[in-house]
């Protein structure tokens, strides 16, 4: 890896570390400084509140003055990221990046992300088509997802009820809570989906 | 209480690396925004951001179609960058020698507050020496036809043609202007 990005990466630690203790993380996956693990904290006052929620992070060889590659470890449940695969739709990372920019600031960005979707620019269409259509269930499920994934506060026990149905069917768990987020918690919908 | 303070000397030796946290503070002034080191064959953009010749060069290089600074991302070019000498710096070695090539300063002569010698026209004698030598310039390099210059198209090239008509225009230009100041 070329002297300029582990060099960076090193310092960009030590500054995580030093500042916003609890709210975000960064610690080596390996020794070669090109993967790490992230990890920010829901921002209050939204259905993400009291999670915890990881991040991979590659760091390319041309780092920085090519953006480090992040996705959600922890399943999010949000407009701009993918409910699927964690792909996250943030500027920064993109076409918007730039050299100065670090860890930090990206953690930063993303948690900031969390507190004010895009719906208009999804990388999750179906999750976007629900924050525009019915705020208030897609408030609950993201508050549901934050719970079972990130370890979040609020319990919501119909969810976890209608997910158990579909459990006594022989689905997977995540299969039944991804199917049964998509049908609005409708679980004739969700169940059809499944086994169509 | 007598303790509490007996303490403190003790403790006056981290004291001690707070200054040296002070100074880390100065340095971080001079730390390149791309490589968060210290900048070296600095160079600073329009906007007032540092940054090392090799790793501005190698960010433009990057993004050629969207040229804008690492930080603040107002528009930035090769040329409009300037380096940053510091003290027994600019000697040593020639900043070109090294690649890429860090651009050049630019010295603008400090403006003279007798205004344009030679434009004021109550000094009539004065005027034409300070612009007398341009005229004369032209007519040595008009007049330089037959001299095989390294830099001068070949005979018959439509550059060639193009030159010459141009030194006519300037010879013109010079007669006319001679004639002026004898005249005028
Ligand atoms: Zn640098
Ligand atoms: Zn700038």
């Amino acid at each position: 890896m070329a002297n300029i990005a582990a060099k960076r990466i090193k310092r960009e630690i030590i500054e995580v570390v030093k500042g916003e203790e609890g709210v975000l993380k960064l610690e080596l996956v390996n020794n070669a400084w090109t993967d790490l693990l992230g990890e920010i904290a829901g921002p209050p006052d939204t259905p993400y509140e009291g999670g915890l929620f990881k991040l991979e992070i590659k760091i390319p060889e041309t780092y920085p003055f090519n953006p480090p590659k992040v996705r959600f470890i922890t399943k999010v449940w949000h407009p701009n990221v993918s409910s699927v695969t964690g792909a996250i739709c943030l500027d920064i990372l993109k076409d918007q990046w730039a050299a100065a920019l670090t860890l930090r600031t990206v953690l930063l960005s993303i948690q900031a992300l969390l507190a004010s979707a895009e719906p208009n620019d999804p990388q999750d269409a179906v999750v976007a088509r629900q924050y525009i259509e019915n705020e208030p269930l897609f408030e609950l499920t993201a508050r549901h997802w934050t719970n079972v994934y990130a370890n979040g506060p609020t319990v919501v026990w119909e969810f976890n009820q209608k997910v158990q149905t579909l459990l006594e069917m022989g689905v997977d768990e995540h299969n039944a809570r991804v199917a049964l987020s998509t049908y609005n918690w409708d679980v004739e919908g969700a169940t059809e989906q499944i086994f169509s | 209480m007598a303790e509490t303070s007996e303490t403190k000397p003790s403790a006056s030796a981290p004291g001690g690396d707070a200054g040296g946290e002070e100074d880390k503070r100065d340095e971080r002034m001079l730390e390149c925004n791309i490589c968060l080191d210290t900048a070296r064959d600095a160079v600073v953009s329009m906007c007032g951001h540092l940054f090392c010749w090799p790793c501005l060069h190698q960010w433009l290089e990057t993004r050629p179609s969207r040229q804008v600074c690492p930080v603040c991302k107002a528009a930035i070019s090769r040329d409009k960058v300037i380096p940053l000498y510091g003290r027994g710096n600019t000697k040593q070695e020639d900043p070109r020698n090294k690649v890429p090539p860090r651009p050049a300063g630019q010295r603008t002569e400090p403006e003279n507050n007798s205004g344009f010698p030679g434009f004021s026209f109550g000094e009539g004698f004065h005027m034409s020496f300070g612009i007398g030598a341009f005229p004369f310039g032209v007519f040595t390099s008009t007049f330089n036809f037959g001299d095989p210059r390294p830099s001068a198209a070949p005979r018959g090239t439509a550059q060639y043609e193009e030159e010459q008509f141009l030194s006519k225009i300037f010879l013109w230009v010079a007669i006319l202007f001679v004639l002026w100041l004898i005249f005028a």
